[in-house]
């Protein structure tokens, strides 16, 4: 995998899936960033729910400075927005991966799998429904900016 | 000796705090020799192939199920996690099925976990809990100092942010009612 920062959305994963990341340090613990400058890689399983949205970019902002390459497993789909590349895995496979804002536009297949979009991007695409907004919205400020000008 | 107060108040009891599974390994599901368990596999929503699978292949969302399937029988159902172990359509059928487990088989039930979200719908007091003592109780999902412990779910962080210069939404934790409301607020 050539990008540096990757956020991997699967409920249907066990930790086999990690045999494909030896060179990898993976974190499953809460933790401090410090501990994670020794790495040149690091995997985040299902760990990061710990956090709140700006630790967690503290976080990634922290690795990117260093240089360190990231993989996020996740089974909450709202950290797919703190990545730019995302891949939506079930079932021993991967179901699509791509530019974040892209792969999140896969609505059906998101759902297929049991997941729901990122709660400002489903609300977009409702007030989108409604023709209140013409675009899909990354956060509360320029969603809320648009609704009540 | 508050917590059995509570639960028998509300029959379904949301607290956060963290959890620990109890679920010790197997070799294969047919070791835990559960009593009709192909019964308890489809209450939980999991194959019958699954008996036959190892422990090591189970994934997160499997283990889950089978330590609920493990508890099915106990008076007070103590579950733990849904939000790391179960995706969207799994915890909106759990919420279902304990409902179901209250209201027709009388089960009291324990959920703990951090995202407030598991309890929309479905508990009416939540309760903090750190070094096994109650710290904080409400029964409103739009307390802020519940979240002085927690994360705050992005609805309600939508709703207040939108309402924190003056009120324009009514407080909500369903997506379709806040679109309703957001409709009659801007036309």
């Amino acid at each position: 995998m050539k990008e540096t920062s990757v956020t991997i959305i699967s409920t249907n994963i066990n930790k086999h899936i990690l045999d494909n990341y030896k060179d990898y340090h993976v974190v499953e613990q809460k933790f401090k960033i410090d501990e994670l400058l020794n790495y040149k890689k690091v995997i985040f399983f299902n760990v990061l729910h710990y956090y709140d949205d700006e630790k967690i970019k503290e976080i990634f902002k922290t690795l990117e400075d260093n240089n360190i390459k990231y993989i996020n497993f996740t089974n909450n789909i709202e950290e797919a927005l703190y990545t730019s590349y995302l891949i939506i895995y079930d079932d021993k496979k991967i179901l699509a991966e791509g530019v974040t804002d892209e792969v999140l536009k896969c609505e059906k297949l998101i759902k297929k799998v049991g997941l729901n979009l990122p709660f400002i991007t489903e609300l977009s695409l409702l007030l989108k429904d409604y023709d209140l907004v013409d675009k899909i919205y990354k956060d509360n400020a320029s969603l809320k900016g648009a609704l009540w000008k | 000796m508050e917590i059995r107060k509570l639960l028998n108040e509300s029959g379904i009891l949301g607290v956060i705090s963290t959890y620990q599974s109890k679920l010790t390994k197997f070799k294969t599901l047919l070791d835990l020799n559960i009593p009709n368990v192909e019964k308890a596999l489809k209450i939980v929503r999991l194959d019958e192939s699954i008996l036959n699978k190892k422990y090591e292949d189970l994934t997160i969302s499997e283990l889950w199920k089978i330590e609920l399937i493990t508890k099915l029988r106990e008076k007070v159902i103590i579950v733990g996690n849904l939000s790391l172990a179960l995706n969207n359509q799994d915890i909106e059928y759990m919420q279902k099925l304990f409902k179901k487990l209250n209201r027709d088989f009388h089960k009291q039930i324990i959920i703990i976990d951090n995202d407030v979200k598991v309890f929309f719908n479905l508990v009416k007091t939540i309760i903090v809990i750190r070094n096994h003592e109650i710290v904080y109780k409400t029964n409103d999902f739009y307390d802020d100092d519940l979240y002085k412990y927690t994360k705050m779910p992005k609805i309600i962080e939508f709703v207040k942010f939108v309402n924190q210069d003056k009120k324009r939404i009514n407080k909500t934790t369903d997506i379709h009612e806040l679109i309703k409301d957001i409709y009659r607020s801007v036309s």
